[in-house]
């Protein structure tokens, strides 16, 4: 009993001597890894971006930015945020439907998810056979008498990243629906039925209550997606587009600048250069969602 | 805070790990201890070529296997490169100097630009100049007297196959000038068929029309490398004409309306499937093709004259290579694998295998038994430079490449293209500033 008690209070002490700097205790070896993994790779990109043939320069910055494939690399990635409300919107709603019992739910569930599980490059391949011009989708818009909206969706440049988009829409749908719907069952039922006494109806109800329920993950996603969009598109195009962000620069991206100036061009520096700036795009985003959710105070309270 | 942190550690690395890639190309290389001939040798080959030389697989395995017999320390390890993979693989490697002994190389600025990065050791300060004089096309990989890549294959670049069954169906005779091959394009549209066929979703088919048709209009190579260091302007009526005949041929509907969503070998497909009259192929192919549609049915010819300069209705001539890479522990038995493959028993196999020629003026051409290679090798033995060798290959991509693409597709006009091309030239010129003085150095050698 005498050792049992010490047990018990020992570490209620530590913790108290620790005071502000335990977070930082806990997660020290993430920190470690995180340092030990990219901390050398980091202060080389950072060091590669500021120098030329031996000397110190900022000259790649400014070649990088005068570069107009890079700029329309950054307009594209820009443009495929426009996919995160789509995105939110969407696994908002198909989680809702399944979380009201949609009739053969479970098979619905499975089928929405399962794009997330398949593979990017297998996703490419399969999306870029299908949206051929004379591919099966048009075959099937012509079969049906609407062979006037039938397009080279990959193959012109007016359409091919919004092709694109939806492709990545289609996958990443399936992550949001699983986050909500896991959120959603964890909601105590006792709550919408309190809701649905009081009189609320479906739209009452999900606006009410289930939305202030998800706002935590919805910001999660919401920071996740926004990150793929702008640095994690990569696997999408280079299969899709044959790594060259074709046609024209219709769908190329930062990411894929960023290789091909480093691996194809063989110009270190200034992939290097590109790459802090896109690092620096997805901090100052990060930084912003974070204050955004700090003044709203969503998600916070979980 | 706790919420915060994680996140943030989760972005940091998320954030980072793309970066790393980038990083990874820049890094200090290091010299590995020199060899120790009496140990085991180990060699591993990064090559590409099953694509355009089919059969070529098997052909390396086999004499993998006969040299293996011949020097039982030596073992060799073959990785058949993606055509979209085969650069940018060897560019990783090069930063990591970690991967192939041997590598293949296109000719040209492919195999020089490498060198230049000091990513290869040259050839010829290990195959004795004796047997590399017999090597056909080692010049477009000689820089400052030095053979930096082995010529294993020539590839004829690029004829035009056509179906005599599908033309004389349409009662079109063959064209052979570019008039002729535009009105060929009416009566064939006209009848429904599909003229040429092609794909240029991957690009590389961008390449290869800027060479066969844009070699008409230069009256030398030195014309090109000279618009390349900015002697010259890519907007000069000789650099910039070969858009405009590209644009002809794009208005008179010559190719398959899925051009754009088509790769290059699935475009040629649609030609061996009968459904165009004409398709461009790499002449290391042409043994496949005619065997697919038939000897009495395939036709092949240069690409039909527009110009007056020297290479006007000429086919192209350039070679496929080897290397040696710079990191290398064994130079020198590379350098004796790829005399092995040299052997007259070999080359012989390689043409039976693929019907490719070998790179060899010691190859017996009485092996050419069908009557479309006896063909291409007329061609080829009066051929041209190959074009596309001797532009960077930023260029190429951005200019060739994706230029084609929007033009093909209607986006863009011959015009436009032009500008572009020598818009991105002269970017180039400012960010490829050490490529550039090679350029101006590899120029006199064509003076």
């Amino acid at each position: 009993v005498t050792s049992g008690t010490v047990a018990l209070s020992d570490p209620r002490r530590r913790r108290l001597r620790l005071g502000r700097v335990e977070p930082l205790v806990w997660i020290a070896p993430a920190i470690a890894v995180v340092v030990f993994v990219f901390g050398y790779s980091m202060f080389q990109l950072v060091q590669t971006s500021l120098r030329f043939e031996g000397h110190w320069t900022t000259d790649n910055f400014r070649i990088t930015w005068s570069d107009p494939t890079f700029r329309t690399a950054l307009t594209h990635n820009v443009r495929l945020l426009i996919a995160v409300p789509v995105l939110v919107l969407l696994s908002l709603l198909l989680s809702i439907l399944l979380f009201e019992g949609l009739r053969g739910w479970r098979f619905h569930r499975w089928a929405l998810f399962l794009p997330y599980v398949l593979a990017i490059p297998v996703i490419g391949v399969v999306f870029g056979q299908l949206l051929q011009f004379n591919g099966l989708v048009n075959q099937l818009l012509r079969a049906v008498g609407l062979g006037g909206v039938a397009q080279d969706w990959l193959g012109q440049p007016r359409w091919a990243l919004w092709t694109m988009t939806a492709v990545i829409v289609w996958r990443e749908l399936g992550f949001g629906i699983v986050l909500f719907l896991a959120r959603l069952l964890s909601v105590p039922s006792d709550v919408f039925e309190a809701g649905r006494m009081d009189g609320a109806r479906f739209f009452r109800l999900h606006r009410r209550i289930t939305i202030p329920q998800l706002s935590g993950v919805i910001v999660f996603y919401v920071i996740v997606e926004a990150i793929t969009m702008v640095s994690w598109v990569f696997n999408y195009v280079y299969v899709m587009t044959n790594g060259q962000g074709g046609p024209g620069d219709a769908t190329q991206v930062t990411e894929l600048y960023i290789y091909q100036t480093a691996f194809q061009y063989q110009a270190p520096e200034l992939a290097s250069a590109a790459a802090v700036m896109l690092f620096g795009t997805t901090l100052v985003l990060i930084a912003i969602f974070f204050r955004v959710q700090r003044s709203s105070g969503v998600g916070l309270d979980e | 805070m706790h919420r915060n942190l994680g996140l943030a550690v989760v972005a940091t690395l998320a954030a980072a790990a793309l970066l790393g890639s980038a990083a990874s190309a820049a890094r200090p290389n290091t010299h590995r201890a020199q060899q120790d001939p009496s140990a085991p040798v180990n060699l591993t080959m990064w090559w590409w070529g099953e694509q355009e030389a089919a059969g070529a697989k098997n052909w390396l395995a086999q004499t993998i296997n006969l040299y293996e017999k011949k020097h039982p320390n030596v073992k060799i390890k073959t990785v058949l490169q993606t055509t979209d993979g085969l650069i940018p693989a060897f560019k990783a490697a090069a930063a990591a100097k970690k991967g192939p002994d041997i590598q293949y190389f296109w000719g040209g600025i492919w195999s020089l630009d490498d060198a230049w990065l000091g990513n290869q050791k040259p050839v010829s300060d290990y195959i004795p100049r004796s047997e590399l004089r017999h090597y056909l096309n080692a010049k477009e990989d000689t820089y400052a007297g030095k053979v930096w890549t082995a010529p294993w294959y020539v590839q004829p670049s690029f004829p035009v196959l056509y179906r005599k069954d599908v033309l004389a169906k349409a009662r079109v005779k063959v064209p052979t000038t570019w008039p002729a091959l535009l009105k060929a394009c009416d009566a064939l549209n006209s009848k429904g068929i599909t003229p040429l066929a092609g794909g240029i979703k991957d690009g590389w088919f961008g390449g290869w029309l800027y060479s066969i048709i844009g070699a008409q209009g230069i009256s030398s190579i030195s014309d090109v490398l000279d618009a390349t260091t900015g002697k010259q302007k890519f907007t000069d009526p000789k650099h910039a004409a070969w858009w405009i005949r590209l644009q002809e041929l794009r208005d008179h509907k010559c190719w398959n309306d899925d051009m754009n969503s088509l790769e290059l070998y699935q475009g040629q497909q649609r030609w061996a499937q009968g459904k165009a009259a004409m398709t461009v192929t790499a002449g290391s192919d042409v043994k496949k093709f005619v065997q697919q549609v038939g000897v009495a049915k395939v036709g092949v010819m240069a690409m039909p004259k527009w110009g007056r300069g020297p290479y006007a209705g000429k086919l192209g001539s350039t070679s496929q290579t080897v290397g040696i890479t710079a990191w290398t522990k064994y130079p020198q038995e590379a350098a004796d694998f790829i005399m092995f493959m040299h052997k007259p028993e070999r080359m012989a196999a390689w043409f039976n295998t693929t019907g490719a020629f070998p790179a060899d003026d010691r190859f017996k051409t009485k092996l050419i038994k069908l009557p479309q290679q006896k063909i291409l090798f007329n061609l080829v033995k009066n051929g041209a430079p190959y074009l596309e060798n001797f532009i960077p290959t930023e260029l190429d991509s951005k200019a060739n490449f994706a230029q084609s693409q929007l033009l093909l597709g209607g986006s863009i006009d011959a015009a436009q293209a032009a500008a572009a091309t020598e818009k991105i030239a002269q970017r180039i010129r400012l960010t490829q500033r050490k490529q550039m003085a090679n350029f101006k150095t590899w120029a006199q050698s064509y003076k």
